[in-house]
C-alpha cells in the first residue's frame, strides 16, 4: 500500500484490516491522571518497544508487526487529557454529545437503549480511551494488555471486549463478511480486485481532504496536527440472536411453502442449485437469508447471481444500475447500506455515505445441535467499527434515514433493515422480489441485533497523538 | 378544593395573573421579568421532537425565522430578489435532494422566514441541500443578521447546520404533559419550579417558556392523513421519484 502522503502518519487500522491477526481485544479505559496519561500517549509513539505498546501505523516497512495496537479517544477523553477548549469546540456535535445522546437516530431504543447497556458502557462519560489489540494468539493479547496497563497512574481499565475472526471471514448468522471496503483515490492498493464503484475520495475517511459531496469539506479541529488526517469511529457492541434468526428462517420457509407464488421464488427441482442435498424447505430458508442480506451466505452478491450462490461470481464487481427489481431486494442489508449507483431518493447521496468497516465476531459460534432450550444462549455478536470522516454525514445518515426509515426508496420507506434494524414483529415487513415483478411480503421479523454498548471515538493521527502527549 | 401546596406567595400570585386586566398589565411588564429572573428558563431546541416512529420522521416541519440585517423596504426587497433570482436553483435542489415536500419563503416583519416540510433527519436534509444548492443558502443567509459567520456554507457545513437548527422554531408539544417533558429534559427536573407536575400550573410555565422562546410553532403541524415520504407520494401519483 502506498499513498501520496505519509502512511506512517495514520493509524494502521484505518486503511488495513489486519486480516492475519484474528484475535482482537478492546480495552475500555479511563484517564486516571492527566499528566501520566499524556506521558502514556507520548510513549506510545516514541519508537521504543519496551514499555507502552507502540501505535501501529499505516506504514509497516519491511517487517510486519507481530501484534497491532491502535487507539481512539472519546470527547470526554480529549477533555480529560486537557485538550484546549478552542480545539474541543471545533469537534462536531455528534462526537461531542457522544453515542448515547444519539440513541434515537441510531435505533438504540427499547432493549437496545443505552439505559440497558452493561458496564462499562453504562457510564459513558467515564469512557475516555478505547485501545485495540490485534494478535494471532490470545497470549499475545495478554502480553500487550499488560504493557498497556503497566503504569496504573495513567489509565484505569473499565472493561474489555474480545472477539475472534472466524475462518473464512464468516460472522454469526453465517454470512461471509469483510468483503466490501471503500477504496481510495491517492492510495495504491496492491490487493487489486475489480470493483465497479468509483474510488472514494480520501475525505471519506480522513479529515482535511476532499469529500464525496462535491465542494464540501468537514471542519478540521485545530491545531492542524490535532485534526488533520484524523477520523471518527462508531464502535458498536452488537448482540446477535442467532437462534432467533434461524428460527425466523424456519418460519418464513414454512410460510412460503404454502404461498401460491412460491414456485416463482424456487422452481421445483432447483433445490440442488441452492445447496447440495437441500430439501425444498431448507433451500427456501437460504433464499430468504440471501434476500435479507443481499448476498448468499457464501458472499455471492444477489445482484450478480440472484438464483443461486455461485462460487465463480465476483464478490465486489457489481452495481445496482440496470439490475432489475427482481434480483436484489431494495430492502436487503447491503443495498440499504450502500445503494451504489442505483436510483435513490437522495440523488446526490449515492456513494457519499460510505464507511470503512472493521468488525470481529464475539462469543462462541452457534451450534444448533448443542442448543439447550432451557438454558439462555451465551451472548454472541459483532464488535463493529464504522469509520468515516463525518459521523453525522456517514454513520448516522446511514443508520437513521437508510437502515431504519428506508427513505432512499419509496418501496421500502417505513421498514427497518431486516438484519440490523430495530424491528418490531407486529409491524415489520420485508418484500421478496419475484421475477414477474411482484413481491411476496414477509412479516413478523423480530429484532435480531441488539446494541449492548459503544462509543464515538476520534482516531487521531500520529502527529495528533504526539500533540496530545506533549500538552 | 384547591390542592394544598408549599409554593410561595409569588407563585400563587403569578398563578392568578391571567385572570384580571390589571394583573395582566403588571404581570407582563414587571412580574414576569422578575419571576423569570428568579426562575431562569432556557430556550428549547427547535425542530420536531426526536422520535423513532416512522410516521414521525416523514413530513417534518422546519420553521426558520431569520432577522434581516437591513430592516427597511430596501432590505426586504433584496430578500425578495434573492429568492426570485434563485427560483430555478431551488427547483433543482428540491429534485436532487428528494426529501422536501414544500419549501416556502415568507417575509414577516423584518424577518425572512423559510418554512419547509421534509422527510428524515434534519441534518441530512440541510447537508444535502448545501451540497446541491449551497449558493442559494449563501445568497439568503448573507442578508441575515449573523449570517456572515457561517457562509460560504460549503466550507462551514457543521456550523451552518447548527446555525440553522438554532433558528428553527421550538415546536410546542400538542399535549400538556409533553410540554413538561421538554422543559424537564432540558433543565433537569427541578429547573422550572419545585412544584412541577401540577398541570393546573401549566399556563405559568408556558408564560416563562414563551418568554424564552418568543417565536414558536404550536404543535408540530397537523396532517389530514398519515405521513408519507415525498417519493411515496410521487410514486403513487405516477410522476416519477
Ligand atoms: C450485527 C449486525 C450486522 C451484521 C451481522 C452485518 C452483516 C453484514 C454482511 C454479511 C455484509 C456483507 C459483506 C460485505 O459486503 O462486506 C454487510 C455489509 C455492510 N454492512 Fe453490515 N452488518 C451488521 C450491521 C451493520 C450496521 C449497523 C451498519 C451501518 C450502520 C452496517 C453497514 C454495512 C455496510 C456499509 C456494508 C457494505 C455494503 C456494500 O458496500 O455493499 N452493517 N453487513
Amino acid at each position: 500500500m502506498s499513498a501520496m502522503f505519509d502512511l506512517a502518519e495514520l493509524q494502521g487500522n484505518i486503511l488495513r484490516g489486519y486480516t492475519k491477526k484474528p484475535h482482537v481485544r478492546y480495552l475500555i479505559l479511563e484517564v486516571a491522571d492527566r499528566s501520566a496519561a499524556r506521558r502514556w500517549l507520548a510513549s506510545s509513539v516514541s519508537g521504543r518497544g519496551d514499555g507502552v505498546p507502540q501505535i501501529t501505523t499505516g506504514d509497516w516497512g519491511p517487517n510486519k508487526p507481530d501484534t497491532c495496537f491502535n487507539i481512539g479517544l472519546t470527547y470526554e477523553g480529549l477533555r480529560a487529557l486537557g485538550t484546549p477548549s478552542a480545539s474541543l469546540e471545533m469537534f462536531p456535535n455528534e462526537f461531542v454529545e457522544g453515542m448515547t445522546a444519539r440513541a434515537l437516530k441510531l435505533g438504540d431504543v427499547g432493549p437496545s437503549a443505552p439505559e440497558n447497556w452493561p458496564a462499562p458502557f453504562n457510564e459513558p462519560k467515564r469512557i475516555h480511551l478505547i485501545a485495540t489489540i490485534y494478535a494471532e494468539k490470545v497470549e499475545q493479547l495478554n502480553e500487550v494488555q499488560e504493557r498497556a496497563l503497566y503504569d496504573r497512574e495513567a489509565l484505569t481499565l473499565l472493561g474489555t471486549r474480545e472477539g475472534y475472526n472466524f475462518p473464512g471471514d464468516f460472522v454469526h448468522f453465517g454470512y461471509r463478511d469483510n468483503i466490501t471496503q471503500p477504496r481510495f483515490e491517492e492510495i495504491h492498493d496492491p490487493d487489486r480486485y475489480p470493483d465497479r464503484q468509483p474510488r472514494a475520495p480520501l475525505g471519506t475517511v480522513l479529515l482535511g481532504h476532499p469529500t464525496n459531496l462535491e465542494g464540501l469539506t468537514w471542519r478540521v479541529p485545530l491545531p492542524a496536527e490535532l485534526g488533520h488526517n484524523g477520523t471518527f469511529n462508531a464502535f458498536r457492541v452488537l448482540k446477535q440472536d442467532v437462534a432467533g434468526f434461524e428460527e425466523y428462517l424456519d418460519r418464513a420457509a414454512s410460510d412460503l411453502l404454502k404461498h401460491p407464488q412460491v414456485d416463482e421464488l424456487l422452481q421445483p427441482g432447483d433445490e440442488e442449485k441452492i445447496g447440495k442435498g437441500l430439501s425444498r424447505r431448507a433451500a427456501l430458508r437460504e433464499i430468504v437469508a440471501a434476500n435479507l442480506c443481499g448476498r448468499w451466505r457464501d458472499g455471492t452478491p444477489l445482484a450478480l447471481s440472484a438464483d443461486a450462490p455461485d462460487p465463480k461470481a465476483d464478490l465486489t464487481d457489481f452495481d445496482y444500475v440496470g439490475v432489475g427489481d427482481s434480483r436484489c431486494p431494495h430492502g436487503a442489508h447491503i443495498r440499504r447500506c450502500n445503494p451504489r449507483g442505483g436510483q435513490i431518493v437522495q440523488r446526490i447521496a449515492n456513494n457519499s455515505r460510505r464507511l470503512v468497516r472493521r468488525g470481529v465476531p464475539y462469543g462462541p459460534p452457534y451450534d444448533p445441535a448443542k442448543r439447550d432450550r432451557d438454558e439462555p444462549e451465551p451472548e454472541r455478536g459483532l464488535l463493529g467499527n464504522f469509520i468515516g470522516a463525518s459521523l453525522g454525514a456517514q454513520f448516522e445518515a446511514m443508520s437513521c434515514d437508510w437502515l431504519n426509515l428506508g427513505l432512499q426508496d419509496p418501496r421500502i420507506t417505513g421498514s427497518n433493515d431486516p438484519i440490523s434494524g430495530a424491528n418490531d414483529p407486529v409491524t415489520s415487513w420485508f418484500d421478496l422480489p419475484l421475477k414477474s415483478g411482484g413481491t411476496i411480503r414477509l412479516r413478523g421479523l423480530p429484532r435480531f441485533v441488539l446494541t449492548r454498548g459503544g462509543a464515538y471515538t476520534f482516531l487521531p493521527s500520529l502527529s495528533a497523538i504526539r500533540f496530545l502527549g506533549s500538552l | 378544593m384547591p390542592i394544598p401546596s408549599d409554593e410561595g406567595w409569588i407563585d400563587r400570585f403569578v398563578d392568578r395573573l391571567p385572570e384580571t386586566r390589571l394583573f395582566k398589565l403588571v404581570a407582563s411588564w414587571i412580574l414576569v421579568p422578575l419571576w423569570a429572573r428568579l426562575t431562569p428558563v432556557k430556550p428549547l431546541p427547535g425542530g420536531p421532537h426526536p422520535s423513532f416512529q416512522h410516521g414521525d420522521n416523514v413530513q417534518c416541519m422546519m420553521n426558520l425565522i431569520m432577522p434581516l440585517k437591513d430592516k427597511s423596504p430596501v432590505g426586504r426587497a433584496l430578500a425578495a430578489l434573492a429568492i426570485a433570482q434563485n427560483k430555478e436553483a431551488i427547483f433543482a435542489g428540491l429534485n436532487n435532494v428528494g426529501t422536501v415536500h414544500f419549501a416556502r419563503f415568507v417575509i414577516v416583519g423584518d424577518n425572512i422566514c423559510m418554512f419547509s416540510v421534509y422527510d428524515g433527519d434534519f441534518t441530512n436534509y440541510i447537508r444535502d441541500f448545501i451540497a446541491t444548492i449551497g449558493s442559494v443558502f449563501n445568497a439568503v443567509v448573507e442578508l441575515v443578521e449573523g449570517g456572515e459567520e457561517v457562509i460560504p456554507c460549503e466550507d462551514n457545513v457543521e456550523a451552518f447546520i447548527q446555525w440553522v437548527h438554532e433558528r428553527d422554531l421550538y415546536q410546542v408539544p400538542d399535549t400538556a404533559t409533553d410540554f413538561l417533558r421538554d422543559q424537564e429534559a432540558l433543565n433537569g427536573d427541578r429547573a422550572v419550579s419545585p412544584v412541577n407536575d401540577d398541570l393546573t400550573l401549566l399556563p405559568r410555565k408556558l408564560v416563562l417558556q414563551l418568554r424564552a422562546n418568543p417565536n414558536v410553532s404550536l404543535g408540530s403541524g397537523y396532517r389530514a392523513y398519515p405521513g408519507f415520504s415525498v417519493a411515496q407520494v410521487r410514486k403513487h401519483l405516477g410522476v416519477g421519484w
